[in-house]
Order: structure tokens, then C-alpha cells, then sequence
């Protein structure tokens, strides 16, 4: 029963996302923005896919998820600038001659190849992770802790990225792309390839954390959820188990934040602020956490309704968030997932006339 | 001694001068005033500005400024800025420049119209653009004065010099004092020619201590005038002066972070006892500090419009209690509606309280706008001017003070009190303690209260430095959760420790980086910390500590 229920779920979720809106597009009933709107919603389900292996399955709170994702992004937007200012005939992008720069940046160094940067946008967000997961695990900081420590980590890099001394473009952030990899992003063509593989890699993403949480390693992260003691009283290292997913979620970010890249054309240090962090661990809590299913429904549906309520009343969208963050905390716990269940629960209840058994 | 010595001679010799002009500017300038034909009036002007006598400047400079106005056939000329009603204060021009008083010796006030404007035609007025730089050392705005006599460096004119000591004679604005002596002092060491009077000039240079004096000092070292024995004195007068100015800044740093640290201790001391107390992290405790503030500004607002007071200080006598009591209330309200559920569900209250300060600085921003500011108490502007490079402004004063008072409120409330034990014993083990009969939800209740309370109090504080805007409190509300952190979870000493401490390493590491760069720093060195004691500087010892 429950088997099926799921296939019937990812069948329609395929069917929609993969058939119904590329067809939409292609009979012209759908535009290209929507497609590409789409698209990066995709990214963000990738970000909540590592959130909630890290918070919905292990217990971490980690607010610097926002952070991770940035760095993929501005991975990505650092090679296509230098591939816009060659192809401009320039040795410096535009923003660095205004602050007056000789030289290349020795961290710009690498971003010339589109290899090196496909690498670094990995590397760097994963040995990051594992520093700082080092660093705090080993003290055995967690809960409340880990919260406020990775969200200070948070404001303390969205700081830096605001400088111009950084040479990463201060609060203008990286924009203006013309090309990725000889394509050009302003093409319809490219802005649906790109969809398609947001999509891809948020299907594997999910099969891939789908594995991860049905095996022995993920039984033993959500051990850990329920009781770190425990866990580590039964020659368990669970400093080893946290890392490792503290990095996996990192680089989940990381991929998320490098495809979302080419669609919106811009990257601002205002996409890892202290509300940004916040508001990527309420996709998952709204969906529904320690449920994959419900980190990408909650990572869409919340993206899909800010986009309809800020065109339609502006001044009323923190409200509705406000809102929907205390609703949810207090009366669904268990998010959107847990909403849907609990009415299937009831339903069938009624239908069999069965008794309701708890799980 | 030696100065003030010269200057008497200076005057002395100069007098027979002054009092054989004194007379045909008597008359010059009634020729001004009721000229019986242009052209008169025209060669007046060029005649007073030829003289170039002191006393004739301030007519001279309210001519410059078309300022120049008749009361009762009395030259008179009136501030830059009118005093609130439109109106303005007067000032008599010659001989003597002074403020007007009415009978009961207060300063005479009226509306410009009640004043009889001398026009004086853009010819004549050019006459005196030779001398407009002086002119200005008479200037009614202190600030021009400052700036005329900082024009004057390097000036060796004799008659220009006496101009300048006849406008310090009358100099009431200490700014302005400094800067003048520092020229005059040095125009007169790169006249003397002994070394005792060139050394007497170094040391008055000295004691002045203008801003511009190391350099001065070093230039005329360099330059070595006379010999160079006085030469090496002045060196060593510079290097001397920049030491103690370094040591000044050392203090002036300290205070800073004194008052970053009492601030931090201010808004953390509540969030504290709240997270200890109930297991909550309130994210909205920042909103309750903008909460606080704008009841500040409110209470402003119905004290200059509704009750009509324009200018007093009670409005902010009155705002302390009443943001206490208003954020305190808006947090008993919220503790009712949304964290109640919440107990010792620290995660969660993150995420929620997080919903409910999206909420209130939304409503905040539809209510008030952007921007709003809250006018300073007369009491607390300006500052404690301990000498002439240190100054500590008296509202940080008051926010030391403040918080002190506050910490010492909430140790007696936690030591002293029944409700201090209760809440001690519930921060320990609630179900021991309900058990013993302590009502938990009221004591919870009551704690959140003085908890946003406090936060309040802080934001009305907080308006005494900074301008009052929907998220101000998220400024504040990662770093007074570092605080809670490092001090350990519920612990008075430890939110104090760690509130100083950090505050302390802020300016000290904002000194060494860029502020930016000494926040990443102190983050990393809390992390360091961490490692050394996870559970905060004051751990709960013994089998409570294990959860």
C-alpha cells in the first residue's frame, strides 16, 4: 500500500515537472520565465534535500546552510565573469577596475577553467563543513549551540562577502553573464536545458539521499537524532557520522547553489543573511522534516507562495511567513507531510471503519 | 606667565594706536547708518576696512553676511538660527558686541520683522572682501571662527596678529580657543629669538594641545629656527604629546568597549534567564528591544504633540518605565499565545519566536516607516570632557549606569526574593520543582515578562545612540546570543563576564582590524573557546550538568 502510494507520488511528480511544463512551454502556453522560475526553485529543493538530512534525520541545526550554498553560487559566477570579461577582450572584470585593481586575485586564478571551478565549488564548501564541523563536534557543541554558533558563522562570512576588499563585489554582489560554457544563458533553448538538468540532479539528489537514509549510515544518524548518547555508549563515533553528514549536506547546498546560479544571472551576499539562513530550515520544517519527500515539497510550495503572494500583496508576505513559521511549529510538527498523512489517516479510518493505529 | 606678559605689552603698545582710530571709527561708522549720501556711505566702509580695528569687525562682518539691522537707531545683528518661534537673538555691533537682554536680564528675543533691515549695496559689501578672513574670527557661529582662525596658519603679520589676539580676547567657544592659540602661539615661536622664549611658546603649544600641535611641533623641530637646543625640545615635546594622546585613545577604547559590553549585558541579561529558565530561544527578544524603543518614541511624540512640551527632558524620565512595561507586556502576551507550547523545545522556539519577529518588525515597518529618530535629552547630549582629547559622551555614561542599576535589580530579584528562589529552582528541574508545588506556567510567565522587559529597557536605551528602524534588533540578537553562549545558559555572572568580554575584545580587535574583520575574529576565538569549555564560562557542576 504504502509502496505504492509513493511510485504514484514520484510518478506524478516526474510527470508534472518533467513531461507536463516542458510541454506547456514548448505549445507556448507556459513562458520561458515560468520554466526558468521553476528551475530554481529545483536548486533550493536540492539545499532543503541537505537540511533535512542534517536536521530532519541527525538533530543538527545548522544555520550556515545558506553559506554553503552561496559559495556554490558564487563559484559558478566567478568562472562566468572571467569567461565574460575574456570574451570582452578585458584582462579584469568591470567591478575590480572600479576599485581600482592591477592584478588578477590569486583566488580568481583558478575559475578560468570550467573544470577547476566545477571542483573548487565542491572542494571548498566541503572542506569548510569539515573544519567547521571538526571543530564544533569535537567540543561536543550541539542543539541550541550549534544553531547560534553556525548562524553567527553565517553573519560573520555574509560580512565579509559585503566588503569590496574581498574583491567578490561587495553588496552588488557577481551579475551581468553573458555565456555558460559557450551558450548563451539569455536563450530560451539554455534556460530550458537548464531546468531539465535542475531537475536530473534533484531526482538523483533525492534517490541519493533516499539511499543514504535507508542504509545502515542513515539508521544510525537518526540513532542519533533520538539519543547521542546512547548511540555513543554503543562504541558508535558519532563525531564521525556527524561530520560526515555535516559535509554531505554542505555539498548538497554547494550543487544547489551551483545551478541556481545560471538561472537567476545573479549572486548578492543578501542570499546567505541571517534571514535566508533561517528561512532554508523553515522550507524543510514546513514540509515536514525527517521526510525527504516533504523537504522538496516544502522548499517548492514555500518558493511557489512567496512568488504569488509578493506580486499579489507585497506588504503582507512577512506576515503570511510569520504566520506560517508559528502554525507550523505549534500545531504541525511534523509539516506538510505529517499534515498529509495524519488526513489520510482519518480518512481511511472512517472508510474501514477500523481502528486508528499509531506508528 | 610669559605670554600672557607679551600680550600685555603687545596691547600696551598698540593702544595709542587703537584709541586715535577709536575716534574716526566713531564717526564712520554713524556715517554708515544714516549716510547723507551713497558715496559717503561707500568711502565709510573703505575706510573702516582700511583701519582694520578689532572693534569695528563684528559691524564689519554683519555688513559681509547682510545681517545688519537697526533697533532703535542701534546697529544690531542676530544669530544664524532662529531659537525655535522665529525668533531670533540679538547682538549690539559697536562699540561694543555683546548679546541684548531685556529688563529681567534674560537674552531679548524678536522676530526678525521687528527689526529694521540696513541694506547695503553688493558694491560697498565688496569693499571688505580683503579682510573677509578676519572678519570671520568675529563671526557669531562658532564653527566659522574655528575655521577662520585655521586659516590664519602661517601668518607672521604683526597686524594681523594682533587682530587675532584681540578676537581670542573675547573667544568663549573652546574648540575655537585651541585652534586660535595653536596659531598665535605659533606665529609667535617663529618670531622668538631667545631659546627660554622660544621654549616658553613650545610649552604653551604644549599645554594647548590642539590636534594639529605634534605635527606643528615637528615641523619646527625640523625646520631647527633658532638653535638646536630648542629644536630638540620640541621633538621631544611632540613625541611626549602623541604618547599621551595614544594612552588617551587606550581609555577612549576602553570606554567604548565598556559601553558595547554594558549594551550586550543589557539585552543578553534577559535573554539569559528566559533560555535558562524555560529552554527558549527567543529570537524575537531583539523585536522586544525595538519594541522598547519605539514606546521611546512614542512617548516623545505625545509629549512634543499631544501634551504640547516642546522642550524637556521628562519625556525620556517617563519612556524608561514604560518600555519596560510595554515590551514586558508584549512579551507576557506572546509567552501566552505561541512559547507556552514550547517548553524545553529549543529548536523549535527558534524557528517559531523567529515567525513572530517577522511578524512584529513587519508591523513595526507599516506602522512607523523606515526611519524614525529619538531626540537626545538635553541632560545626556554632549559629554564628560576629561581633557581636551578625551571626551566620554554622557549618554554611553548613562548606559553603563543603566545597566549596572539593572544588574544589580535582577541579582537582588534571583538572590533576594521569593520569586528569585522559584525561579532558580525551575531554571534546575521543572518537574522537581512543580512537584514541590512551585506553579511553573507562572512563574515562566512572570520570568518572560522581566525578560522583555529588560530587552525594552535596553532599546529605549539603545535610542539614546542610534536611530530607531523596524530590525534593529537583529543587530543585536546574534551577538547577545553569543553572550548567552559563551557565559553559559542562565548564569547572571557569566552573561556579565562574557557581555564585557566580548564588548572589550570588539573595540580592542576593531582597533587592530576593521570592525568587520574583528568580528570574524572574536567568532573564531569563541569557537576556540568552546572547545576548551563547551558549556560556557560557568557550568552547572555535578549530575544536572548530564542531560
Amino acid at each position: 500500500m504504502k509502496t505504492n502510494n509513493n511510485t504514484l507520488l514520484y510518478i506524478l511528480f516526474i510527470a508534472v515537472f518533467a513531461i507536463l511544463l516542458p510541454a506547456g512551454y514548448l505549445s507556448g502556453l507556459l513562458s520561458v520565465n515560468t520554466i526558468s522560475v521553476w528551475g530554481r526553485y529545483f536548486c533550493f529543493a536540492i539545499a532543503a534535500l541537505g537540511i533535512d538530512l542534517i536536521w530532519g534525520y541527525t538533530g543538527i541545526l545548522s544555520m550556515c546552510q545558506a553559506f554553503f550554498f552561496c559559495l556554490g553560487s558564487y563559484g559558478i559566477a566567478m568562472h562566468l565573469l572571467l569567461k565574460k570579461t575574456a570574451a570582452a577582450g578585458a584582462v579584469l572584470p568591470d567591478f575590480m577596475a572600479w576599485n581600482k585593481i592591477e592584478t588578477l586575485p590569486f583566488f580568481w586564478q583558478p575559475f578560468q577553467s570550467f573544470g577547476w571551478s566545477l571542483v573548487l565549488c565542491l572542494l571548498i564548501p566541503a572542506v569548510f563543513a569539515f573544519i567547521v564541523g571538526f571543530v564544533l563536534f569535537r567540543s561536543r557543541i550541539k542543539g541550541v549551540y550549534m544553531a547560534i554558533i553556525t548562524q553567527a558563522l553565517t553573519l560573520a562570512m555574509w560580512l565579509i562577502f559585503l566588503r569590496n576588499e574581498t574583491n567578490l563585489g561587495g553588496t552588488n554582489g557577481l551579475t551581468d553573464f553573458s555565456t555558460i560554457l559557450g551558450f548563451p544563458l539569455s536563450s530560451s533553448s539554455v534556460k530550458l536545458g537548464l531546468y531539465m538538468i535542475s531537475f536530473a540532479v534533484l531526482c538523483g539528489a533525492y534517490f541519493c539521499c533516499y539511499r543514504i537514509t535507508h542504509s545502515k549510515f542513515g539508521r544510525v544518524l537518526q540513532a542519533i537524532r533520538d539519543s547521542e548518547s546512547r548511540v555513543s555508549y554503543t562504541a558508535y563515533k558519532v563525531v564521525d557520522y556527524k561530520l560526515a553528514v555535516f559535509v554531505v549536506a554542505a555539498l548538497l547546498a554547494a550543487v544547489g547553489g551551483m545551478l541556481y546560479l545560471p538561472q537567476t544571472g545573479i549572486i548578492t551576499p543578501g542570499r546567505m543573511d541571517v534571514k535566508a539562513s533561517v528561512e532554508m530550515v523553515m522550507w524543510v520544517a514546513l514540509g515536514g522534516r525527517g521526510n525527504l519527500k516533504g523537504a522538496v515539497i516544502g522548499a517548492l510550495l514555500v518558493n511557489f507562495l512567496y512568488s504569488i503572494c509578493t506580486s499579489l500583496f507585497p506588504d503582507s508576505w512577512l506576515f503570511i511567513l510569520g504566520f506560517l513559521f508559528v502554525i507550523t511549529v505549534l500545531y504541525f510538527d511534523k509539516g506538510f507531510m505529517g499534515l498529509v498523512d495524519s488526513i489520510k489517516q482519518r480518512f481511511s479510518a472512517t472508510r474501514f471503519k477500523t481502528p486508528q493505529t499509531t506508528h | 606667565m610669559n605670554t600672557s606678559l607679551r600680550m600685555l605689552m603687545c596691547c600696551f603698545l598698540l593702544l595709542p594706536l587703537f584709541s586715535a582710530g577709536q575716534d574716526s571709527a566713531s564717526i564712520y561708522t554713524a556715517q554708515l547708518l544714516q549716510p547723507p549720501a551713497d558715496s559717503v556711505r561707500t568711502q565709510a566702509i573703505g575706510r573702516l576696512a582700511a583701519l582694520r580695528i578689532p572693534a569695528t569687525f563684528p559691524l564689519l562682518m554683519a555688513i559681509n553676511d547682510k545681517k545688519l539691522y537697526l533697533l532703535d537707531q542701534k546697529a544690531v545683528t542676530v544669530d544664524s538660527k532662529p531659537t525655535g518661534e522665529g525668533t531670533y537673538r540679538l547682538y549690539s555691533l559697536y562699540p561694543d558686541n555683546t548679546l541684548l537682554t531685556n529688563s529681567s536680564g534674560q537674552p531679548l528675543l524678536l522676530p526678525l520683522s521687528a527689526l529694521k533691515t540696513v541694506d547695503i549695496p553688493r558694491g560697498d559689501r565688496l569693499q571688505l572682501a580683503g579682510i573677509a578672513p578676519l572678519l570671520n574670527l568675529f563671526s557669531n557661529d562658532a564653527q566659522k571662527r574655528t575655521l577662520a582662525y585655521s586659516q590664519l596658519k602661517n601668518t607672521g603679520d604683526s597686524a594681523t596678529l594682533s587682530i587675532l589676539q584681540a578676537a581670542l580676547a573675547k573667544e568663549t567657544n573652546a574648540d575655537a580657543l585651541r585652534t586660535g592659540k595653536d596659531v598665535l602661539y605659533a606665529a609667535q615661536l617663529y618670531k622668538a629669538t631667545t631659546t627660554a622664549n622660544a621654549n616658553a611658546y613650545i610649552d604653551s603649544i604644549g599645554d594647548n594641545w590642539s590636534d594639529n600641535a605634534p605635527v606643528l611641533l615637528r615641523n619646527y623641530a625640523k625646520a631647527g629656527f633658532l638653535n638646536q637646543e630648542t629644536a630638540h625640545y620640541a621633538a621631544a615635546k611632540a613625541i611626549s604629546l602623541e604618547k599621551r594622546y595614544d594612552s588617551l585613545q587606550r581609555i577612549q577604547n576602553f570606554f567604548s568597549g565598556l559601553s558595547l559590553g554594558s549594551i550586550l549585558i543589557l539585552i543578553a541579561l534577559g535573554l539569559s534567564i528566559v533560555y535558562g529558565l524555560a529552554g527558549i530561544i527567543n529570537m524575537a527578544h531583539g523585536e522586544f528591544m525595538m519594541i522598547g524603543a519605539y514606546t521611546t518614541y512614542c512617548t516623545q511624540v505625545f509629549f512634543t504633540h499631544t501634551l504640547g512640551i516642546p522642550q524637556t527632558d521628562i519625556f525620556f524620565l517617563c519612556a524608561l518605565p514604560l518600555s519596560f512595561i510595554v515590551a514586558g507586556a508584549m512579551g507576557w502576551i506572546l509567552e501566552r499565545l505561541v512559547i507556552r507550547h514550547l517548553y524545553a523545545k529549543p529548536l523549535e522556539s527558534l524557528l517559531a519566536t523567529w515567525g513572530v519577529s517577522l511578524i512584529l518588525i513587519q508591523t513595526a515597518r507599516l506602522l512607523f516607516g523606515d526611519l524614525t529618530a529619538v531626540k537626545t535629552p538635553q541632560l545626556l547630549s554632549g559629554g564628560w570632557q576629561v581633557s581636551p582629547h578625551l571626551t566620554l559622551p554622557y549618554n554611553r555614561i548613562f548606559i553603563i549606569v543603566l545597566t549596572l542599576i539593572m544588574v544589580l535589580f535582577t541579582y537582588l530579584m534571583l538572590f533576594r526574593t521569593r520569586l528569585g528562589l522559584q525561579i532558580r529552582a525551575v531554571t534546575q528541574n521543572r518537574q522537581m520543582s512543580a512537584c514541590l508545588g512551585i506553579e511553573t506556567r507562572r512563574v515562566a510567565s512572570i520570568t518572560f515578562f522581566i525578560g522583555s522587559g529588560l530587552a525594552g529597557l535596553a532599546g529605549c536605551a539603545i535610542t539614546l545612540i542610534g536611530n530607531v528602524v523596524p530590525d534593529m534588533g537583529q543587530t543585536y540578537i546574534v551577538d547577545s546570543f553569543l553572550v548567552v553562549v559563551t557565559g553559559g545558559v542562565g548564569k547572571l555572572a557569566g552573561t556579565i563576564f562574557s557581555g564585557l568580554g566580548i564588548g572589550f575584545f570588539t573595540k580592542i580587535s576593531e582597533s587592530f582590524f576593521q570592525a568587520v574583520y574583528g568580528k570574524v575574529f572574536i567568532l573564531l576565538f569563541i569557537m576556540l573557546f568552546m572547545q576548551y569549555k563547551p558549556k560556557g564560562l560557568f557550568p552547572d557542576k555535578g549530575r544536572i550538568a548530564e542531560d
